[in-house]
């Protein structure tokens, strides 16, 4: 009984959050651009109006276009149920779920992508190319950071795996599992959430055809894989597993708040790189991860 | 080719093998009458052959080396490690790991499809028994762990790569055949290396995975190869750029297809995962033992990681450009839905796909056994300085005699291993356990949630009315067939990056000047290994070889002075040997 | 003392890491000013490390520090920075190595150095420091930048690049010999730029490119 409050608790904390940080980037971003912006709640509301709202199906898609984005939001969910949220621990943890997690990331990602190919249109096909082609850069980048992870913990749990200090590979790691949120995102330098230029997006152009609840379905699991990658990050990095309980809540709150920020910073500062580039960018944050993994098998400098 | 797996004593076996070669040629050229079906099976045959002089070369001097054909373990002999090569070289070529799997692409592509299910999913497959056998049997070199996940790693990233790349989907599937060996190649090098090294927990891990990934590939690529049939039954072409919207006219064989995708591309909650899954744990744990196999395994599974991503490219790729969007040709949209005749086996086969996705635990018994055997001397309960002096060829190693490595109790939901990663740590049991129920259970959930979500969701886009009309094409007023992305397009990008080895023949006309012609764009992805190192070094070898061939020209005198010179020779030689 | 020794220890090896991150960031970008930049870094990096080294510092290891900061930090980065003004490129076009290959060969060069130091007879107290990989990972990069680059003004900072390298094996032996070596190699150097910088400009002149290639048109 206690194991199942646990549950809805957690799985609550997680649907309800994870909307507020698109909000909070365009906050940030209309700040430093000197506007009053949307509402840090916009998304919700934009949420509760896509779920009331029919759906256009272009002719060319079979059933499965509805119904592909609820598996990619189970997919994700379930990819947060396996992240450990500070004092709380994870949902379900065991040996291996890091790697499990990863394939839900991917698992979702190929469900996304299926979706998007059912409608045959050019735009679709050119955000899935790119989507896909990206993903492979990433998922190195992403094995490298989870080995350095286990490795200095000597762990597959991402329970302990994210329990210890780093030492000196934190920074590098940090650094990796940045650009990598960014590009799994989505976010400038890789895409830009905002553009209505079709020809420069990844992800917009792959959800170009959805409607009406799937795309909210769509909608709110971009914000929860958000969500997971900034508590990823602060997790990686921060020691919150030695901390008190209140504390480590508080530091977690905060540091998910500060990648935010970032983000949106980042977003304000930085133009979108121009797609020859972005393989540069994944391969240095693959080489960034990696050199943490060395690091950490080596003992490393200091 | 069941005798294949039964018999043993060498000379059988090789008669088998040969007897089991040859059926796969006739099974190849079914279709006899197409050329290029003829050469897909000499070429099939030739190389095939060449891997059987290596057995027999393997088996002849095993036979000399231990005075009988008789096979069985023979762990103790370490003369006899070199062998290893030639069986990894004689099996190599059957199972199709990457600089040897030359004839599998033209083979599969061309055989009728479900012999290229038959092939991949079982044929190719008992080159991975060999290895298997023999390195379970013979004592191994040191460096074949290394050699072997190599290998497989290359073989696991260059076959994607080169899936990618392909516009025909059943070379698409073949070459992802090759792919799926060098996954499979990845955990049996992982397991040669955690034996050479002394520590064998994790390498059983990969073991197991690597044997469950050849029962699930069986599954999931027979899966594919049908519904690649039936697809090529209904529309009669193998290009992918001429198919799409098949779905409309066969749900059935989409639907499967898709789901035999998922079930390569190695996602959860279907069966690829789990045995991926398993080959990740023994390269993790390898990884986190911080021992010298830790250079391999960390490219490795680096390596097993991308070649996971290229394959979600890859298979995104065949299921869009196949069954999704608006049929590119006429063909396309007049294909018909297979029969119940053919929609039975694939069920069948995506059965067993969910089923062992969803249920792992139904297997565990049956692997443990396995690689138990596999390792006799671990699993039977003996501490690893035991087995240390038992195994000859390892005395050179440390032994990381942590404490009570390996305990009998293998066979079992989980393996209860003491982790071998800190020796000195007096024994922290850092990684305890695989929990494969565990994970059964996540996959199941995971299927459940999914189902309901995917439910959930239909009935209310339902309630809130769902209305169909044309692809928004950001507004485009005339969407047209050909304006969809081809499969060239999809893995232009991707297959970029692997240029340097892919090798694309392009054909280029741009537009040129106020009223240009007709531009073109042509690629094509030629059997780059094949082409420009096999062909070229057999042509140099025909050189040679014609030159030789002027000394056979039918005069009799001559030959006469051919063994007068060779006795000489040999008679010099006898003489020179005895002179001190 | 010995807090003092450990310390800089690990402040020496820290900044040995940050030469190696600024010997990556300079393979990866094609702007050339941003390779000035970060080869200029690196300069003012490893003027600092003597400093560090010898706690009691005499007028010479603090005169050979200014220099390397004055000389590799300030006046040939300025001097290039003329140079790339004078026939306004300001990046490389067509590298024979791209740059994501010359990150990752630079990359792999820097494993690799780090793997092989162990098997070098090194000196015990040279063990644990980074001073042998960080000079081979940053021979290693100087050798891609001359290898992969087309530009001039890009081979120049290759070229310096190596030098760094050289001088970091050099600090191994700031015990036992004079500072002058590296005077000397840094006053070679100067004079090299003082050369190339005259070369460029005639090349430029004559080719109105700074592409080396175009130089094999002058062999016989």
């Amino acid at each position: 009984m206690k194991l199942l409050l646990d549950l809805i608790l957690r799985i609550d904390c997680w649907l309800l959050l994870a909307p507020l940080l698109p909000g909070i980037i365009n906050k940030v971003k209309a700040w430093v651009a000197g506007r009053r912006g949307p509402p840090v709640l916009q998304l919700y509301y934009d949420l509760a109006r896509l779920w009331k709202k029919g759906v256009v199906m272009s002719t060319l898609a079979s059933p499965a276009f509805v119904i592909l984005p609820a598996l990619t939001w189970v997919a994700l969910l379930s990819a947060a149920m396996l992240m450990p949220l500070g004092p709380l621990g994870a949902g379900l943890t065991f040996r291996g779920d890091a790697l499990v997690l990863l394939y839900l990331l991917a698992l979702g990602r190929f469900c996304t992508v299926w979706a998007a190919m059912e409608t045959g249109s050019a735009f679709e096909g050119m955000g899935t190319v790119r989507e896909v082609s990206y993903a492979v850069l990433a998922e190195a980048a992403l094995i490298a950071a989870v080995l350095s992870l286990s490795v200095q913990s000597g762990s597959i749990a991402l329970a302990t795996m994210l329990g210890p200090p780093l030492g000196a590979g934190a920074v590098l790691l940090a650094a990796g599992l940045f650009i990598i949120l960014l590009a799994e995102n989505c976010r400038v330098p890789f895409d830009d959430p905002n553009t209505h230029l079709e020809l420069a997006m990844i992800h917009e152009a792959m959800v170009l055809d959805h409607s009406g609840p799937p795309l909210a379905a769509i909608l709110h699991g971009a914000s929860m894989k958000l969500l997971l990658f900034a508590v990823l990050l602060v997790q990686a990095v921060l020691p919150i597993g030695q901390l008190q309980p209140l504390a480590a809540a508080a530091v977690l709150a905060a540091g998910v708040l500060g990648v935010t920020v970032a983000v949106g910073l980042v977003e304000s500062l930085w133009a979108r790189f121009a797609f020859r580039r972005v393989p540069l960018l994944l391969t240095t944050a693959f080489l960034l991860c990696l050199f943490a993994l060395l690091v950490a098998w080596k003992g490393g400098p200091a | 080719m069941l005798l294949v797996l039964t018999v043993s004593n060498g000379l059988h076996f090789l008669v088998a093998w040969e007897v089991f070669a040859v059926c796969g040629y006739f099974l190849i050229t079914l279709d006899g009458n197409k050329r290029a079906v003829r050469t897909a099976g000499w070429l099939y045959l030739a190389t095939s052959h060449a891997g059987t002089l290596c057995l027999c070369v393997f088996f002849g001097l095993l036979a000399v080396k231990t005075g009988g054909w008789e096979l069985g373990p023979l762990r103790g002999d370490a003369s006899l490690a070199p062998l290893f090569w030639l069986a990894l070289a004689g099996f190599g070529i059957k199972a199709g790991i990457f600089p040897l799997h030359i004839w599998l692409p033209s083979a599969h592509a061309n055989a009728p499809s479900h012999v290229s299910a038959l092939m991949s999913g079982v044929a190719i497959k008992m080159g991975v028994y060999g290895i298997v056998r023999f390195s379970g049997w013979l004592p191994v070199p040191a460096a074949a762990g290394w050699v072997v996940m190599a290998l497989g790693a290359t073989s696991a990233l260059l076959g994607i790569a080169f899936a990618l790349a392909q516009n025909d989907f059943k070379r698409l599937l073949a070459y992802c055949s090759v792919e799926n060996i060098g996954i499979i190649m990845i955990g049996i090098g992982g397991a040669l290396l955690a034996r050479s090294h002394g520590d064998a927990a994790w390498g059983r891990l990969a073991l197991a995975g690597a044997l469950l990934h050849v029962w699930n590939h069986g599954a999931f690529k027979a899966l594919l190869f049908f519904g690649a049939g039936s697809v090529l039954h209904a529309t009669g072409t193998r290009e992918m750029s001429r198919l799409g919207g098949l779905w409309q006219r066969m749900p059935w064989t989409a639907g499967l297809f898709a789901l035999g995708a998922v079930a390569v591309v190695g996602l959860p909650p279907l069966n690829g995962f789990v045995s991926e899954w398993l080959i990740y744990l023994g390269l993790f744990d390898a990884v986190a033992g911080k021992q010298a196999s830790a250079w391999v395994a960390m490219p490795a599974a680096i390596l097993l990681g991308l070649a996971g991503a290229l394959a979600l490219a890859t298979f995104a790729k065949a299921g869009a450009m196949i069954f999704l969007g608006a049929a590119r040709t006429k063909s396309a949209a007049l294909a018909h839905e297979c029969g119940n005749w053919m929609r039975g086996p694939m069920l069948a086969l995506a059965g067993i796909c969910l089923g062992l996705g969803l249920v792992p635990t139904l297997v565990w018994p049956a692997l443990t056994s396995a690689a138990g055997a596999w390792q006799p001397v671990q699993s039977g309960g003996l501490s690893d300085c035991g087995n240390g002096e038992a195994d000859g060829q390892r005395a050179g190693y440390p032994h990381h005699s942590g404490p009570g490595i390996v305990p009998a109790a293998v066979i079992g939901l989980t393996i209860g291993e003491t982790h071998a990663a800190k020796p000195s740590a007096g024994g922290a049991p850092a990684m305890a356990e695989v929990p494969l129920a565990t994970l059964g259970w996540v996959q199941l959930g995971l299927a459940g949630l999914m189902a309901a979500a995917g439910t959930l969701l239909w009935r209310k886009v339902m309630a809130n009315n769902l209305r169909r009309g044309p692809t928004w094409d950001c507004g485009y007023a005339a969407p047209a067939a050909r304006m969809q992305y081809t499969s060239g397009s999809f893995a232009g990008l991707a297959s970029a990056w692997f240029s340097w080895i892919l090798r694309p023949l392009r054909t280029m006309r741009r537009v040129h000047g106020h009223f240009p012609a007709e531009a073109i764009y042509q690629e094509r992805v030629p059997e780059t290994v094949l082409d420009m190192v096999i062909l070229p070094l057999a042509a140099r070898g025909m050189q040679v070889s014609a030159a030789v061939r002027r000394l056979q020209h039918g005069h009799l005198s001559f030959y006469i002075l051919y063994v007068v010179v060779a006795l000489a020779a040999l008679a010099s030689l006898v003489l020179l040997e005895n002179v001190p | 003392m010995e807090r003092w020794a450990g310390i800089n220890h690990q402040n020496l090896n820290l900044l040995i890491g940050l030469a190696i991150g600024l010997n990556l960031l300079a393979l990866s970008t094609s702007r050339l000013p941003m390779l000035i930049r970060s080869m200029s870094a690196q300069g003012v990096i490893l003027g600092v490390m003597p400093i560090l080294m010898e706690p009691h510092a005499d007028w010479r290891v603090l005169l050979v520090a200014l220099a390397t900061i004055g000389g590799k930090g300030l006046f040939i980065p300025g001097m290039l920075r003329r140079a790339m003004r004078a026939v306004r490129i300001d990046r490389e076009l067509e590298p024979l190595i791209g740059f994501v290959p010359s990150l990752l060969l630079g990359a792999g060069g820097t494993i690799a150095a780090f793997a092989l130091t162990p098997l070098l007879p090194l000196l015990a107290e040279h063990a644990d420091s980074l001073l042998v990989p960080g000079a081979l990972a940053t021979v290693i990069t100087g050798l891609i930048l001359l290898i992969g680059r087309t530009e001039a003004v890009a081979q120049v900072c290759g070229y310096i690049i190596l030098d760094n390298g050289i001088y970091l094996f050099g600090l191994l032996l700031i015990r036992a010999m004079p500072l002058m070596v590296e005077a000397g190699v840094l006053l070679d150097l100067t004079v090299g730029v003082f050369i190339l910088g005259i070369i460029v400009d005639r090349i430029q002149r004559t080719f109105d490119s700074l592409d080396t290639r175009i130089l094999t048109t002058l062999h016989e």
